[in-house]
């Protein structure tokens, strides 16, 4: 296991320099002045402008530069936002949390719904429940994200009328902002109407999440769906048929758990993707997360705000991909090292 | 047309030549390659069969409903925008630009992709090591996020957003041939080659590259619908084509405002959309499916 943690923490080190270095050249790939889209700052004097060329180093060799550039974003320093010259770093940690509760809904709601769906399918192996689950997966991953937003506001918020369309919560409820992810936040507040809140941001939240949570859901049912059958014809399995044990003894003790170590490893990169997807859902549900924020600042040239957007984002989506990483070893002794068997 | 066998002579078809006899029997990806077909069909001679321009704009026909309305007119099959274009010459146009265009991109990308995956397939050690790695990082950002950064460098419009996605495949296929061309160098039967006397480029074009072709394809298949939904994100966030075109994520961006009184201005272009994406996965399916049939008989 040790050996495991520091390949993954050198592999971790490793992408987070390349992150950096990639963040780093953005400022002199986009239009205008490098100095000026790392910091920000747009209308300066010429005395502000040699204060922050010193704050750079922009007069001393390129690697200079880049630590100091590190050595800002190190102190939390992402620089101003262009547009609207306020620090990027507290619009990104107001604007991330939203992100993070709405991906997470939408990642347990895929696995929720996706996984059992995919067991089904491979227990029905070639009989008509296996044929429509597959069906339907196939409808499920082709169906653009944006389209699928849009046709849900029309049938549920505008014929229907069941669920609102736009926004984290009614702008009725007055909810602190303390940590940022509104469901913690609610059952923080000492609102008097802390559970109506509850229910509405609830409400909210149901549409998008599950319009993000079709595609990963449907490749869940895939991989979930081949990893049973491929466990299914293991010889564990046949050993335990001939012990005698009953079919659903044999689904439920040895198949479902050897099944989900193996999806779990794909967790993190559907994370990646998922991501994705909450960005375009986010602009079409009006969303306050950085999805739609980084959208915006591409709109409006904020350079500064798009590489440090991106930074984050990425950063983000790669610890969660090195998370899923750990816990599938914890899980799974053969990824750990070969000496368990192979 | 039947083949009588008059010598005793086998036949062996080539790989490629295998797996088309396979797909050929299952019904559904055969439904999914005609249906490709049509559209690639429709995207090379859209110039020729839209019955109306589709950018012109018909001023006393605006926002006609499709024609099984009891307000559609006939000549409009499909029904008109709020500008009075009409809705199928602009779907039918538009599937050159978001099918036809991600086709060329997948090829670029494939072309680009086979050429250095298999040049690296050839180097080894610290150079592969490092490639490895690099390839790793890259393929675990999604696809749509490595385009809308790539946008905004290059800032927004359709030619970058196809170059985007062009640098964003590649990486898909330079993993594929290199994991692909080293199974197969592995094998005895490049060895007997190479035992010849053949070169390595020698063993590449005539041993290698016909046996690998169908998982190039398969990938092929992966990579255009994503770039199908790629494009038509791009387009739908306001980043890739730019307004007059009738590319279908454009489209549905355009009918949003106008969704409640006009909803066939939305749901066309997202159907047609949603019909070539599952069109090309079908075929992908179908070749995955005729790859594990081959390999197991």
């Amino acid at each position: 296991m040790l050996i495991f943690t520091i390949r993954r923490l050198n592999l971790f080190f490793f992408t987070m320099v390349l992150l950096t270095i990639v963040s780093f050249s953005l400022s002199f790939l986009f239009p205008g002045d490098a100095l000026i889209n790392l910091s920000g700052q747009i209308n300066t004097s010429p005395e502000q402008l040699i204060q922050l060329s010193e704050n750079y180093q922009t007069e001393n060799s390129i690697f200079m530069q880049y630590y100091s550039y590190l050595g800002h974003i190190l102190n939390g320093d992402l620089g101003l936002s262009m547009s609207s010259q306020t620090p990027i770093n507290t619009e990104i940690a107001n604007l991330l949390p939203a992100t993070i509760e709405l991906s997470m809904v939408a990642l347990l709601l895929s696995m929720v719904i996706g996984i059992p769906l995919g067991f089904i399918a491979a227990i029905k192996h070639n009989k008509t429940a296996d044929n429509v689950i597959l069906s339907v997966a196939m409808i499920g991953y082709s169906i653009p994200v944006f389209w699928l937003g849009l046709l849900a506001i029309l049938i549920f918020s505008i014929v229907l009328s069941w669920l609102p369309s736009a926004g984290q919560i009614s702008l009725l409820f007055e909810i602190e902002h303390v940590t940022g992810i509104q469901f913690i936040d609610i059952l923080l507040s000492d609102n008097a109407y802390k559970w109506q809140a509850f229910q509405n941001a609830s409400e909210h939240i149901i549409l998008p999440a599950c319009v993000i949570a079709t595609a990963p859901g449907t490749i869940f049912i895939r991989l979930a769906r081949t990893s049973m059958l491929e466990v299914l014809e293991t010889s564990y399995i046949r050993a335990a048929r001939a012990k005698g044990l009953s079919f659903n003894q044999i689904i439920y003790r040895h198949a479902i758990r050897n099944a989900l170590v193996k999806i779990i490893r794909h967790v993190g990169l559907q994370f990646a993707n998922l991501v994705t997807l909450a960005m375009v859902t986010e602009v079409i549900f009006s969303w306050p997360g950085i999805g739609r924020w980084l959208i915006e600042s591409i709109y409006q040239r904020d350079y500064t705000s798009i590489h440090s957007g991106l930074l984050v984002l990425s950063c983000f989506i790669f610890i969660v991909h090195i998370l899923t990483d750990f816990i599938y070893a914890a899980l799974n002794p053969l990824a750990r090292d070969n000496i368990h068997g192979s | 047309m039947a083949r009588e066998k008059i010598y005793q002579e086998e036949e062996f078809p080539s790989p490629f030549l295998q797996l088309w006899l396979i797909f050929r029997k299952t019904p559904v990806a055969m439904t999914g390659f005609v249906c490709s077909i049509f559209l690639i069909t429709l995207a090379i001679f859209s110039p020729i069969l839209t019955p109306y321009s589709a950018v012109e704009s018909n001023l006393d026909m605006l926002l006609l409903p499709p024609a099984w309305d009891d307000n559609g007119n006939l000549s409009f099959l499909l029904g008109t925008d709020d500008l009075g274009r009409d809705m199928l010459s602009r779907l039918m146009s538009g599937a050159s630009l978001t099918f036809g265009l991600s086709f060329v991109v997948v090829l670029i990308s494939l072309a680009i992709g086979v050429i250095l995956g298999s040049l690296s397939a050839l180097t080894s050690g610290l150079k592969a090591s490092f490639l490895n790695h690099f390839l790793d990082v890259i393929l675990s950002i999604p696809s749509l996020l490595l385009a809308i950064i790539i946008v905004a460098i290059l800032g927004p419009g359709l030619s970058n957003t196809l170059w985007a996605i062009v640098m964003v495949l590649i990486p898909q296929f330079i993993h594929i041939t290199r994991n692909a061309v080293k199974e197969e160098f592995s094998k005895d039967y490049v060895l007997a080659s190479r035992l010849d006397g053949a070169s390595s480029f020698r063993i590449l074009r005539y041993s290698v590259f016909p046996n690998i072709i169908e998982k190039i394809v398969s990938q092929a298949t992966l990579a255009q619908s994503a770039a199908i939904l790629d494009i038509a994100a791009l387009g739908f966030l306001g980043l890739g084509a730019p307004i007059p075109l009738p590319e279908w994520g454009a489209m549905l961006k355009g009918g949003i405002d106008l969704f409640y009184i006009a909803p066939w201005a939305v749901y066309l272009p997202g159907l047609a959309i949603l019909f070539s994406v599952v069109a090309t996965n079908l075929v992908g399916e179908g070749i995955r499916h005729a790859l594990k049939v081959h390999k197991e008989s």
